[in-house]
């Protein structure tokens, strides 16, 4: 077949005439008479085919349907095929095989009998009449009715290129706004302003729903908390409020741990999950903001005022399917999400003595009970494994179910109320996640004693919970959610041989750097020798902390300036501390030199414009997923130091 | 007939069609042939051509395609102000020579040539070529759709006198092959006109049509195109609601005077351009048909003034669960009706008011109303049965237009059944079924004052109606291929057609005769509307572009940038003719400034068919919705914009 025939057309092929032939019962069908069938039934079907677009175009449709073709036979007075319905379009499958192509619809065979006994399908809704206004003075209101202003890849468009936004102010076609304002007088002012940035301005009317909206959020009218979730969870036009909505909502995280104040996480967490399930929000921008504070949603060491009595178990558990919606969706191969989401969550859990080669056994030694990762934080962090799937859960948390039986054991024989609950909660979670992946991994035979010996306290316990589930055949494997297996070199190795030659390509350097940094956090009150020790005693517990880490380093602020909770300063000067962490106590002496300017890229964020983009947003999004973290343990140590 | 005297009666039949009487008589004599054949003589045009083959000096294939390439390199040497008009000879030579090497059985040669030049031809013409690629051999010709318009009518090509003769010298240099002179002969018409020839944008502006461009002369008849004087019609006084308004603020009544009397100051001005009213007949208006027209004046007077700065609201109905069964829809003039044609041959009404639907009592109770009261209208209707909705059936095959008469008691419908179809308003029942088309009918509208309807459909005529005659008034054939839509002038006596041939025309009502024929359309116009002041028209196509003519000179105007990505099915004028707005299946809606377009034009008089490059400027913003494909729009008498649309679901 010539290129010029597919322009013009195909037609029926000699063969296919004499299978058509075979099929009725014609068996040799000569080769001169095919040939002439096939042309004459071509040119039948072409002739039919045009005339039943005239029937499509005045059905103003798109789409050739079978009644078009009825109808075009109808009118060269031939007989319509009846029988022929079609529900929508025709999905032709392919198939392939021995040297032959094959195009062909498929037919079920459809069992009467099932038809005549089920019940009659239910009868299609009447077309109704539904009005809307489109456009009000000329500007198209953003309701749920009309597309969306800014579809996601123009957004997407924009935020990669913001160049774009101001290549055409006048943005007649997609957003029917009226050209006038800035736009207009940027336009007369003829491209005198090279540098200009894309304007971020809200609209009075925009101000109004954002102060609506977050008032309405965190405010204490449920109804009215439902109608702005709703608007959130619906509204097409809302990506221009969207940096100011993350804004709001990471700050509000921020004060609100702070505070211990449950139900207003609450609220902010439930406004995430609206924004979530906005299908027009281009959301990768401000990932950022929301995934440390939904992060600190589920680690946080504490959430509420009476730990004890109130349940911010139930605020974990719902961050923490948050943060697996999070991953699902937004997980690529570039970013890592999953998998950055998934350390975060390691490192919480992680064994003290497995810290042992990076800070030293003396300081294990020293490390006091009340030091170790809280409860709460162990809770959330097995809570947040737990959603992104039995794989995680094989990997990150079975291994360590005997530290953690420890830990359990360890708090329901002390004293304090607040420890015994959690541990109880702790360890029921634990069973409830670890039941159906021990009940895939093992073989029937459950012995307590086996159990004990490999899983430790908790080993009996899960025995039960494993024998129970295999006699209710239902049990089923758990959560059979197939989330994809995550990397699982153990996070605490660092391999001193990796040099990556691109920071995007190997995540994981920096990020065991980040578990260096953390980890250390927690050990407050151990001394060392080389810290500049400011004078203060009480700020000095904490300035410990962050000195400890930078042998060398001068600290660029004094130790009370690390006490300003709220300002975004502390996070700099942490995110520095860490990069000289890097430098000294990392195991290979000659680090490679990227690994520095990676770390070091976030804080400094607009500082540092050199790294490849990819690599930026990276690191960007790992180290505020631990600068927040470090922030909250920041700010839960100040807190104590006030008290 | 013996086969020894069919080449010869062929060759008399030849001679006879060329009107060479003498030779003929000498042909009779020595070839004996009786009168009976000779009477008999008519061969059909195909065989002719088979049985002269024998003889045809032209039947060379190879000649062809030689006679082609020196044509076309001829078009391409030649100085510019030329080149454009001599290129559109190359479709026109290259079609027939196709056909002609069909029909002298070369097939294989045919499908080469199509191969090798195809391609090259313009855009437009690639669907044609596409259908006339099926043809291939002989016996196709015959019942071909298209390749019988190209075989049975000229191909019209307009030439300026200097490039004719370029034409007529390299014609002459050509004599050993006389393949192209004979095609020119035979299917070809030329139009020369004098002055200076035309530059590619104008060529391009015109060029399109299946058979080519009109010529001059087609559109000489003047047109009478300005608006009917209006009959004086009492303004009523205004209802309580105003009245009220009126105590509240002692100065409003005023201006409001003042803004009526400014309707009625324009109006009675006797327009130059407008037919006397009395050139056809229209319907005496009856008692209700003065309110309604003055509570028309009394709306129009509180109209919002429209323009590129104050745009219009657009108030946007979607039918739901309506899938893509439905296919068009009309709301009537004052707005509170909306009916919707559906693929399943029903119709439904809607309100778009409070007011519910009302049927009729039973003719047992209207017997008991005294038909001398005032309200008879109200008392006749019944009480209890309302609905928001009514359903009307009777078709029996997709509806492709509804139409609510000018004082909406009425509403018409066409349909693929190839009937049109008159229902009540008030008993909701089918009053008449016109028969007359002889295939579906593809669209219908009202005269803009009633009693008249014209429709067009797939017979290819048009079709002027009198709703008290079961029978068309006039027929207008012309088109070659189907009418897709039709337009009644505002001032009730004309009627424009667009066409599957890719043109316009514009019949007189009163003669019948076609007074413009408009090319231009490089796709098949699906809607046309005229602009309020009877001047311009509007016109749509599946291509997505939309052109406005100037019925005046029957030239177009402006053709409005094709932003449209798939075919435009409903066009309107905002209700002061400064907006023109267009609906189209990519769920756009776009406003155009209107009197943007016409100020160029006038300013423009001298070069009037100069398209402007500054097309973009014309449009002034464009509203998507839901993948909803616009079916209808219409302004209503306060300006306000209603579309129509059916949800197609999330894509």
């Amino acid at each position: 077949m010539s290129d010029a025939e597919l322009v013009y057309g195909s037609s029926f092929t000699v063969d296919s005439m004499k299978v058509i032939a075979e099929s009725v019962g014609i068996g040799s069908l000569g080769d001169d008479a095919a040939k002439e069938l096939a042309d004459d039934v071509t040119y039948r079907l072409k002739v039919i085919v045009q005339d039943a677009m005239k029937f499509m175009h005045h059905s103003k449709r798109q789409k050739l349907s079978i009644t078009d073709i009825d109808h075009a036979l109808k009118v060269k007075n031939i007989e319509p095929q009846y029988g022929f319905i079609q529900p929508d379009s025709l999905p032709f499958r392919f198939a392939s095989g021995g040297g032959r192509e094959l195009h062909f619809v498929e037919e079920k065979e459809i069992d009467l009998s099932e038809i005549l006994s089920a019940p009659p399908p239910k009868i299609p809704l009447d077309v109704s009449l539904r009005a809307h206004w489109l456009s009000v003075d000329g500007v198209q209101p953003t309701v749920p009715e009309n597309p969306p202003p800014l579809s996601k890849e123009s957004q997407k468009l924009e935020s990669v290129d913001p160049i774009t936004k101001l290549s055409k102010p006048a943005t007649k076609d997609a957003v029917g706004k009226p050209v006038c304002g800035k736009a207009a007088r940027l336009k007369a002012s003829e491209s005198v302003h090279v540098k200009q940035l894309a304007t971020h301005e809200l609209s009075v009317e925009q101000q109004l729903y954002y102060k609506e909206i977050t008032e309405a959020c965190v405010g204490s009218d449920e109804g009215r908390r439902a109608e702005a979730l709703q608007s959130l969870a619906c509204d097409p036009g809302l990506h221009e409020m969207l940096p100011r909505m993350c804004t709001f909502i990471s700050e509000g995280v921020k004060v609100n741990v702070v505070q211990n104040n449950l139900a207003l996480l609450i609220y902010l967490m439930r406004m995430v999950k609206a924004i979530l399930d906005n299908q027009s929000l281009y959301l990768e921008k401000y990932l950022h903001e929301l995934i440390p504070s939904v992060s600190t949603c589920i680690v946080s060491r504490q959430l509420c005022v009476r730990p004890e009595v109130d349940n911010h178990w139930a605020l974990r558990d719902f961050a923490a399917r948050l943060m697996a919606q999070i991953c699902k969706t937004f997980n690529t191969s570039t970013n890592n999400l999953q998998t950055r989401v998934t350390r975060l969550f390691a490192k919480a859990l992680q064994c003290p003595s497995q810290t042992n080669n990076e800070s030293g056994p003396s300081m294990v030694a020293s490390m006091k009970e009340s030091e170790k990762t809280p409860l709460a934080s162990l809770y959330g962090a097995v809570q947040g494994l737990a959603e992104l799937g039995p794989e995680v859960i094989k990997v990150f948390i079975l291994p360590r179910v005997r530290w953690l039986g420890e830990r359990v054991e360890g708090a329901l024989s002390g004293i304090g109320g607040a420890d015994r609950l959690a541990a109880g909660n702790l360890k029921h979670q634990l069973l409830k996640v670890l039941a159906p992946v021990v009940r895939q991994l093992r073989q029937p035979p459950d012995l307590p004693e086996d159990y004990k010996r490999e899983y430790g306290y908790l080993g009996p316990s899960l025995q039960q919970m494993v024998s129970k589930q295999r006699a209710s055949p239902a049990g089923g494997s758990g959560s059979g959610g197939a989330v994809a297996v995550v990397a699982c070199t153990p996070p605490l190795l660092p391999s001193p041989s990796a040099a990556p030659p691109a920071p995007a390509a190997q995540p994981a350097p920096a990020k065991t750097i980040e578990s260096v940094a953390s980890r250390n956090m927690v050990i407050t009150a151990s001394p060392t020798p080389q810290s500049p020790a400011p004078s203060t005693p009480p700020p000095q517990k904490f300035v410990i902390v962050a000195s400890q880490q930078k042998p060398q380093q001068t600290q660029p602020a004094s130790g009370a300036g690390h006490i300003v909770v709220h300002s975004s300063q502390p996070a700099i000067v942490r995110s520095q501390n860490v990069q000289s962490v890097v430098v000294t106590s990392g195991p290979a002496g000659a680090q490679p030199p990227q690994k520095v300017v990676v770390v070091g890229v976030h804080p400094s964020h607009q500082a540092l414009p050199a790294a490849s983009s990819a690599g930026v947003s990276q690191v960007t999004m790992s180290l505020a997923v631990s600068s927040s973290l470090k922030r909250l343990r920041y700010i839960i140590h100040s807190r104590r130091c006030f008290l | 007939m013996g086969d020894k005297s069919t080449p010869l009666l062929a060759v008399l039949q030849l001679l006879r069609k060329y009107d060479l009487k003498g030779t003929e008589e000498i042909l009779r004599k020595e070839a004996n042939l009786g009168d009976a054949e000779y009477e008999n003589l008519d061969l059909p045009e195909v065989e002719l051509a088979s049985i002269l083959t024998a003889h045809h000096t032209e039947s060379d294939p190879y000649s062809y395609e030689f006679a082609y390439e020196s044509l076309k390199k001829f078009v391409e040497n030649s100085l510019d102000i030329y080149k454009y008009e001599l290129s559109t000879f190359l479709y026109p030579v290259f079609v027939h020579m196709y056909l002609i090497l069909i029909l002298y059985d070369h097939n294989e040669h045919a499908s080469k040539f199509l191969e090798k030049f195809g391609p090259e031809q313009e855009d437009y013409y690639q669907d044609d070529l596409k259908r006339l690629a099926m043809v291939e051999n002989k016996e196709q010709i015959k019942g071909n759709e298209l390749a019988e318009i190209y075989n049975s009518n000229k191909f019209q090509v307009q030439l300026s006198r200097d490039a004719s003769t370029q034409l007529k010298r390299y014609l002459h240099e050509q004599k050993s092959s006389p393949v192209i002179i004979n095609i020119i002969n035979n299917h070809i018409q030329i139009d020369i006109h004098d002055g200076p020839g035309r530059t590619q944008a104008q060529v391009k502006a015109t060029i399109g049509g299946l058979l080519g461009e009109a010529s001059r002369n087609d559109n000489r008849a003047k047109v009478y195109y300005g608006l009917l004087k209006e009959p004086d019609i009492q303004v009523l006084p205004p209802p309580v609601e105003d009245e009220e308004e009126a105590e509240e603020t002692p100065d409003k009544p005023k201006k409001k005077k003042a803004k009526k009397d400014n309707i009625f100051m324009k109006k009675p001005k006797s327009d130059p351009n407008a037919p006397p009213n009395d050139r056809i007949p229209l319907p005496e208006l009856k008692e209700t048909d003065k309110i309604e027209k003055g509570k028309a004046l009394r709306e129009a007077s509180k109209r919002v003034q429209l323009g590129p700065d104050s745009l219009p609201s657009i108030c946007f109905y979607t039918l739901l669960n309506s899938g893509q069964t439905a296919i068009c829809a009309d709301i009537c003039d004052d707005s509170t009706l909306l009916a919707v044609g559906f693929n399943n041959s029903s119709i439904k009404v809607w309100t778009l008011t409070t007011n519910r639907l009302r049927g009729m009592k039973s003719a047992e109770k209207l017997q008991d109303i005294d038909r001398e009261a005032g309200d008879v209208l109200v008392r006749m209707m019944e009480e209890k049965d309302r609905d928001t909705c009514r359903t009307l059936f009777g078709h029996s095959g997709p509806v492709y237009k509804v139409a609510f008469d000018p004082f909406k008691t009425m509403l018409l419908s066409c349909s693929e059944d190839s009937t049109i179809r008159l229902w009540s308003l008030q008993c909701w029942t089918c009053l008449v079924v016109y028969r007359g088309h002889v295939w579906p009918v593809w669209d219908v509208r009202w005269s803009p004052y009633g009693h008249y309807f014209a429709s067009g459909g797939h017979d290819r005529t048009a079709r002027l109606w009198a709703t008290d005659h079961h029978q068309p008034l006039r027929i207008f054939a012309g088109h070659h291929s189907d009418v897709d839509c039709i337009q009644f002038h505002p001032n009730s006596n004309y009627i424009a057609t667009g066409s599957s041939d890719r043109t316009v025309r514009v019949w007189d009502c009163l003669t019948g005769s076609q007074v413009r024929i408009m090319t231009g359309h490089k796709s098949t116009p699906f809607t046309l509307a005229f602009s309020t002041c009877g001047r311009w028209l509007a016109s749509g196509a599946g291509n997505g572009e939309t052109i406005v003519w100037d019925i005046s000179t029957g030239l177009p105007t402006a053709t409005l940038p094709p932003m449209h990505v798939a075919p435009v099915h409903a066009l309107a004028f905002s209700r002061d003719g400064t907006i023109l707005c267009s609906g189209s299946l990519d769920s756009t809606i776009k406003l155009w400034d209107f009197s943007l377009i016409t100020d160029e034009s006038t300013t423009e008089e001298a070069g009037a068919n100069n398209i402007t490059q500054k097309e973009e400027k014309f449009l002034l913003r464009s509203f998507a919705t839901k993948n909803s494909p616009i079916k209808n729009l219409h302004f209503t008498r306060r300006n306000l914009l209603l579309a129509v649309g059916s949800y197609e679901g999330s894509s």
